[in-house]
C-alpha cells in the first residue's frame, strides 16, 4: 500500500516537473523582451535618453539572469519555483504570491458552492430520472440536460444577471466577494455542470438496477426504499472521480463566470493580467492551475484505492481507464 | 415491443440532430444568398436598432445587421473548430493506436507520460496562457486545440486497441506476418474509428462552446471579423438596454451545439448498450 502511494506521489512530481518545463519553454518562446516590457511600464526610464535605457536594460537582464545560458536560466527558474518565489506583478509591483493568495479564497468559495449545487441537483434529478425511467419526467430531464449542456455558460450567466439584477433588482452589481453576492454566480456555475452529474448518476443507477443483486432483493420482497438505497450506494464510487474532475473544471472554468459577475477571484485576475500583459502573473496563475490539477488527480487516485480495494488487484491499467 | 419504442426514441434524437444541423448548415453557408448585407461594413445611422423587417434580429452598436453577422460568424466558428478538431482527431488516433500496439514497451510508456503531462493543462488555462504570452487570436487558439485536444482521443483509441489485441482475428493477422502498419490500418483502425468519431461529435459541441467562451472573454477571434463569442462580448456592454443584440448569436451557438449533442447522443446509444435495463 505504502509502496503504491509513494510511487504515485513520485509520478505526480515527475508530471509536475515536466509540465512546468513545458511552461518554461512557452514563456521563453513568447515574442518580446520581458525586460523591455517591464521598463516600458515604468515611464521614467523609457522616456529618458537611449544610453540610460540600454544600461538599465543590461542591468535588469543580469538581475533576472537573462544573460546566462538557457539551461542556467532554467535552473534559476526552477529554484525560484521550489522556493515559491513567483516574482512581482509588473502592474502593481506587489508579489504575485500575495496577489494570488488574496483572490484564491473567493474562487474556492465560488467553486465549492457551485460543486455543492451540482451534486445536490445531480443526485436528486439523476436518481428520480432513473426511477421514472422511460416516463415523461425522465424524458424531460434528459432533454433539459442536453439543452443546458449545449448552452454556453456566459449565456446562462447573462440571462440570470439581467433577470435578477435588472428586472427584479435583487442582486447588487459590484466587485466585492460578499456572501450575499455568492448565490447567483454559484447557481450559474452549478447549472452549467449539473447536466453531466445528472446523466452520470442516472446511467449508474440504471446499470445497478440491471444487476442480479437487485432482482434478488426484489424477489425477497425488500422495501422499495431499501432497494433504491442499495443501488445508490454503489453509484457513489464514480462520484468521487467526478468531484475531483468537476473541481478542476470549476476552478479553471470559473474565469467566464467571475468575469460576468465581477467576482474578484483568480480567474478574473488572470484575465485582467492577460489584457495588461502582466507576464509574472500569467506565469503564477498557470503554475497554480497545473499544480492544482496534478494534486487533484493524485488525491482521486489515492481516495479511489481506499474506497475500492479491487483496484490494487486489477493493477494500474484499470485505474487509468476509469476516468 | 418496449425495445422497439426505445430504438425509435434513440433514433429520434439522432434524426432531430441531423435535421437541425442541416438547417443550420444551409443557413450558415448560404449566408451570402440569404442576406445581401455586408457583415463587416459599419452604418452609423442604423446603430442599435430593434428587430424589424429589414433587420430581423436588429443591429449592433456599429449599425451592422446582426442576422448577417451571426450567419457569417457561423462559418468562422464551424470551419475553424472542425479543422482544429480533425487535426486533433488524427493525432489522437495515431498516437493512441501506436501506444496500444506497442503496449508494455518503452514507446507506450513515453506516450502515456506525455499524455499525463498534457492532462495537467486544462484547455481553458492553456488557452489563456498562450493568449497572454503570444497575443490573442483565433489562430493561436486553434493551435492550442490541436495541441491538447488529441489527448482524449488517444486514450480512447489506446483502450480500444488493447481490447482488439486480445481478439483472435488480431492474433491471426500477427501470425500471418502482418507489418505494424497493416496491423494498425487493417485491424485496429476499423474498430477504433467508430467510437472515436462518436466521441468527436460530442467534443465538437464542447469545442464550439469553449471557443465562443474564449472569444467572449476577448481571447479568441478579434473584431471586426464576426464570430459568435466575440459578437456576444461586443453586445455585453449594451445588453441591459438592448438585450436583443445577444439573441441571435446565443441562439445559434445553442442550436449548433445542441445539434451535435443530439447526434452524439443518438450514436452513443446505438454503440453503447448500457441501457439494456427494461
Amino acid at each position: 500500500m505504502l509502496l503504491i502511494f509513494s510511487r504515485k506521489i513520485l509520478e505526480a512530481l515527475l508530471t509536475l516537473g515536466l509540465a512546468t518545463s513545458i511552461l518554461f519553454i512557452l514563456i521563453r518562446l513568447a515574442p518580446g523582451d520581458p525586460v523591455a516590457i517591464m521598463i516600458g511600464q515604468s515611464s521614467d526610464v523609457a522616456s529618458s535618453n537611449t544610453e540610460r535605457y540600454e544600461q538599465k536594460l543590461l542591468e535588469l537582464r543580469s538581475e533576472f539572469g537573462l544573460n546566462q545560458t538557457i539551461f542556467q536560466q532554467y535552473f534559476i527558474w526552477m529554484k525560484q519555483l521550489i522556493l515559491f518565489d513567483l516574482g512581482d506583478s509588473i502592474h502593481t509591483g506587489r508579489s504575485v504570491m500575495t496577489e494570488i493568495a488574496d483572490r484564491l479564497p473567493a474562487t474556492i468559495l465560488l467553486s465549492v458552492a457551485a460543486l455543492f449545487i451540482q451534486i445536490v441537483l445531480g443526485i436528486l434529478l439523476g436518481v428520480l430520472s432513473a426511477l421514472k425511467f422511460g416516463r415523461f419526467f425522465d424524458h424531460l430531464t434528459r432533454f433539459l440536460c442536453v439543452l443546458f449542456a449545449s448552452t454556453p455558460g456566459f449565456v446562462i450567466g447573462l440571462v440570470l444577471l439581467s433577470t435578477f439584477a435588472v428586472t427584479f433588482s435583487t442582486y447588487e452589481i459590484n466587485t466585492e466577494a460578499k456572501l450575499s453576492r455568492l448565490w447567483l454566480p454559484a447557481l450559474t456555475l452549478g447549472m452549467i455542470g449539473a447536466p453531466q452529474w445528472i446523466r452520470t448518476i442516472r446511467a449508474n443507477m440504471l446499470t445497478e438496477f440491471g444487476q442480479p443483486y437487485i432482482s434478488s432483493a426484489v424477489s425477497r420482497g425488500l422495501k422499495y426504499r431499501r432497494i433504491v438505497e442499495h443501488a445508490f450506494k454503489n453509484t457513489l464510487l464514480p462520484i468521487v472521480t467526478m468531484t475531483g474532475l468537476s473541481l478542476t473544471t470549476l476552478i479553471s472554468g470559473a474565469v467566464v463566470i467571475e468575469s460576468i459577475f465581477s467576482w474578484p477571484g483568480i480567474g478574473k485576475y488572470a484575465l485582467d493580467s492577460i489584457l495588461l500583459k502582466d507576464y509574472p502573473v500569467i506565469q503564477g496563475y498557470a503554475l497554480l492551475m497545473i499544480a492544482l490539477v496534478i494534486v487533484i488527480h493524485l488525491v482521486i487516485e489515492i481516495v479511489y484505492s481506499f474506497i475500492d480495494p479491487r483496484i490494487h488487484r486489477k493493477g494500474e491499467e484499470n485505474v487509468k481507464k476509469d476516468y | 415491443m418496449l425495445k422497439k419504442i426505445i430504438n425509435f426514441k434513440k433514433s429520434t434524437s439522432f434524426i432531430a440532430g441531423i435535421i437541425l444541423l442541416c438547417i443550420l448548415f444551409i443557413l450558415i453557408f448560404g449566408a451570402s444568398i440569404i442576406s445581401p448585407l455586408d457583415p463587416v461594413e459599419q452604418n452609423a445611422a442604423e446603430r442599435l436598432q430593434k428587430p424589424s423587417l429589414e433587420h430581423p434580429l436588429g443591429t449592433d452598436r456599429f449599425g451592422r445587421d446582426i442576422l448577417t453577422r451571426t450567419l457569417y460568424g457561423g462559418q468562422n466558428t464551424l470551419i475553424s473548430s472542425v479543422v482544429a478538431l480533425s487535426v486533433a482527431l488524427l493525432i489522437g488516433l495515431f498516437v493512441g493506436l501506436v501506444a496500444g500496439l506497442f503496449h508494455g514497451t518503452l514507446l507506450d510508456a513515453v506516450l502515456m507520460r506525455i499524455i499525463d503531462v498534457l492532462l495537467a493543462f486544462p484547455f481553458m488555462v492553456l488557452a489563456m496562457i498562450v493568449a497572454g504570452l503570444f497575443g490573442t487570436s483565433l489562430f493561436h487558439l486553434l493551435i492550442v486545440v490541436a495541441a491538447v485536444w488529441w489527448v482524449s482521443f488517444a486514450r480512447l483509441a489506446r483502450s480500444i486497441a488493447l481490447q482488439v489485441k486480445s481478439e483472435t482475428s488480431f492474433a491471426a493477422a500477427q501470425i500471418l506476418g502482418a507489418s505494424h502498419l497493416t496491423l494498425i490500418l487493417k485491424e485496429l483502425l476499423p474498430k477504433a474509428a467508430g467510437p472515436v468519431l462518436v466521441f468527436a461529435t460530442f467534443e465538437l459541441g464542447t469545442l464550439i462552446l469553449s471557443i465562443s467562451a474564449l472569444s467572449f472573454l476577448g481571447l479568441g477571434s478579434q473584431p471586426p471579423s464576426p464570430e459568435w463569442g466575440s459578437m456576444l462580448a461586443d453586445g455585453r456592454d449594451h445588453f441591459m438596454q438592448t438585450p436583443h443584440i445577444l439573441l441571435g448569436p446565443s441562439l445559434f451557438v445553442i442550436l449548433t451545439v445542441l445539434a451535435f449533442n443530439l447526434i452524439g447522443e443518438g450514436l452513443r446509444d446505438r454503440l453503447d448498450p448500457y441501457e439494456k435495463f427494461e
